[in-house]
């Protein structure tokens, strides 16, 4: 018995000293009568649930808390003026010409930045610089902030009616052409991300996070005052904050490819799509695809296609993942409502 | 502006380098520099295979969150090509600055996180991969890497190679692909809006781009690249190296 007992490895054991042949033995059980899945669990297509609480922080415009298993991740959104005589090289914004550049960039007016050093996974120190991973993510998320045309740069402008009493018509798009109306100063939208707790699969728990985060944002009525030349905010009782319009729901998908032969492969060998995976799985795969889809218009329309790491996901591939993310999409959306 | 349409590409022009390349193609010029296999810091020693590290300077300023980012997209898929198991407890460290970038002549851009990151991804995958022959480290293959934008043309989109900033600008969709010589898709980006369907036939333009029939096995026979709408970027960097290596070998 002891001898036995010596040489049998709890699964926990098994897992820590080889964690490739563990999570392969359990894809594929030598005993056919087991079904295969991951170590989790979960079938290999088969996403992490997620849960979103809105409006979590008091002083913040806006706030979400989102949750996909072990992930858990808090956004917040405060926005700040931005004077118009403050920006170097500034040029008002003319409606006829769309093609003289993008203000939400030129401007920076969305400053996303994310923070892993919270004591969230242990591979993650506090108190040290932003690792790789951390300036990757906020990279990707503040490029797909912007490409995805998410937010529209007319619900960050603080007009000022030249002529007429401050603070009228400023959601009407009365007096657009007239030449009275003048942006005198922008609201900047600082997104802070902060990871609670790490188990795989940032991006998509994060992006999650800054959509349920922004469609919670309500901005205070700002108007210019002429005698203080301040921008000033009315009180939420005097008139109601309004939120930000945003255009559709982009909702991003991650699933990692796990090879069956641990080291650099010759010839195919033998592949499994995780999708949404956890930190032992994301440890495990080099190939990861992430794919942003939006299916507010019926049809699919994808924002984003990240794919590095590996040969296998090619373009037949790549069609199967559309139809998984757009699942996914359903799913993100359900859990918003 | 002028842009070359042609690549060009410099081996081995770093004296104290194991490897170098300098390659400039559609208005990018990179500097490669390699050095490998050496000694690697205890932390980020792997006990069986080779750590890859790449860095990524860009031509103004210092590097920051989106060279970090494309550091890490080209470190995953090189690790891919190099033979990292020959090297165990070594690293192989890639150094990638960035000397010219194509001007856009209808803004002002900034220095910093002002324009999309992709555009310069072919060549700095491109001056990498030159880098590594050049050290003559060992490969499973080599990269071609090609870049493009799906432009609305009145009712029709159509697809644009090597696309300049302001075409990518005002693009629907940008997308980078790259494939293996053995005609694998290695890494994909993409950003814009775009359906599942225009991917696909960017995907096509791209391999057929990157991926040439290769009937090219006996050197010079193919000689009618009429056919083809971009530089051949297979069959260039095989005749940079032929170059190279029968100038390297004039003395016998």
């Amino acid at each position: 018995m002891a001898t036995s007992n010596s040489l049998t490895l709890s699964s926990a054991t098994f897992a820590k000293l080889s964690p490739h042949p563990f999570l392969l033995a359990n894809l594929q059980p030598s005993d056919p009568s087991t079904p295969s899945s991951r170590t989790n669990g979960r079938q290999p297509r088969q996403a992490r649930p997620y849960s979103v609480n809105n409006s979590s922080l008091s002083h913040a415009h806006g706030s979400a808390v989102v949750r996909s298993g072990d992930t858990t991740v808090i956004c917040g959104v405060r926005g700040e003026t931005l004077l118009t005589s403050q920006i170097p090289n500034y040029r008002a914004p003319q409606a006829d010409n769309i093609a003289i550049g993008d203000e939400l960039r030129d401007y920076d007016l969305l400053v996303p930045n994310v923070e892993l050093a919270t004591g969230c996974a242990p591979n993650f120190l506090p108190g040290v610089p932003p690792t790789t991973l951390a300036q990757t993510l906020s990279t990707r998320l503040f490029s797909l902030l912007h490409s995805s045309k998410f937010l529209t740069a007319e619900d960050l402008r603080i007009y000022h009616d030249g002529a007429g009493t401050q603070g009228e018509g400023d959601t009407e798009e009365e007096g657009f052409g007239e030449t009275t109306r003048e942006v005198k100063a922008y609201w900047v939208l600082y997104i802070d991300v902060l990871f609670v707790s790490f188990d795989g699969n940032p991006f998509d728990v994060a992006w999650a996070a800054i959509i349920a985060a922004l469609r919670d944002t309500k901005l205070p009525h700002a108007y210019w005052d002429v005698d203080r030349e301040l921008v000033l905010c009315k009180r939420p009782t005097e008139k109601e904050p309004r939120p930000l319009s945003m255009r559709g729901l982009p909702v991003a998908c991650t699933a990692a490819v796990f090879t069956a032969r641990e080291r650099q492969k010759k010839g195919s060998g033998q592949y499994w799509i995780l999708v949404d995976p956890d930190r032992l799985e994301e440890s495990l795969c080099n190939e990861t695809v992430t794919m942003v889809v939006d299916n507010t218009e019926g049809e699919t329309k994808v924002l984003t296609i990240s794919k590095s790491g590996g040969t296998v996901v090619g373009p037949a591939l790549m069609r199967e993942f559309a139809n998984v993310a757009a699942t996914r999409w359903n799913e993100f959306r359900s859990a918003l409502q | 502006m002028t842009v070359n349409s042609e690549p060009e590409a410099l081996l081995s022009h770093l004296q104290n380098a194991d490897g170098s390349a300098t390659f400039s193609f559609s208005g990018y010029t990179v500097v490669g520099a390699v050095n490998g296999p050496i000694e690697v810091q205890r932390r980020d020693e792997l006990p069986e295979e080779a750590a890859v590290d790449v860095i990524v300077r860009p031509a103004a300023g210092v590097g920051g969150t989106r060279e970090r980012h494309l550091e890490s997209l080209i470190q995953s898929t090189l690790r891919q090509i190099i033979l990292v198991d020959n090297f165990p407890r070594t690293l192989i460290q890639i150094i990638l600055q960035v000397t010219t970038t194509p001007e856009n002549e209808y803004v002002n851009a900034k220095v910093a996180q002002a324009t999309s990151n992709l555009p310069i991804l072919p060549a700095l995958l491109q001056t990498a991969v030159l880098s590594l022959l050049s050290a003559a480290l060992p490969l499973t293959a080599t990269l071609t890497s090609t870049s493009l934008a799906v432009v609305a043309d009145g009712q029709s989109k159509k697809v644009v190679l090597n696309p300049s900033p302001r075409e990518i600008e005002t693009s629907q969709s940008f997308h980078v692909f790259s494939f293996t010589s053995h005609d694998e898709l290695i890494l994909a980006e993409s950003e814009g809006s775009f359906t599942v369907k225009e991917w696909d036939e960017a995907f096509s333009v791209a391999q057929r781009q990157c991926c040439p029939p290769t009937n090219t096995d006996d050197g010079d026979t193919l000689m009618d690249d009429g056919s083809l709408p971009g530089a051949n970027l297979k069959q260039f960097i095989r005749s940079t190296l032929e170059g190279k290596i029968a100038s390297d070998l004039h003395w016998k």
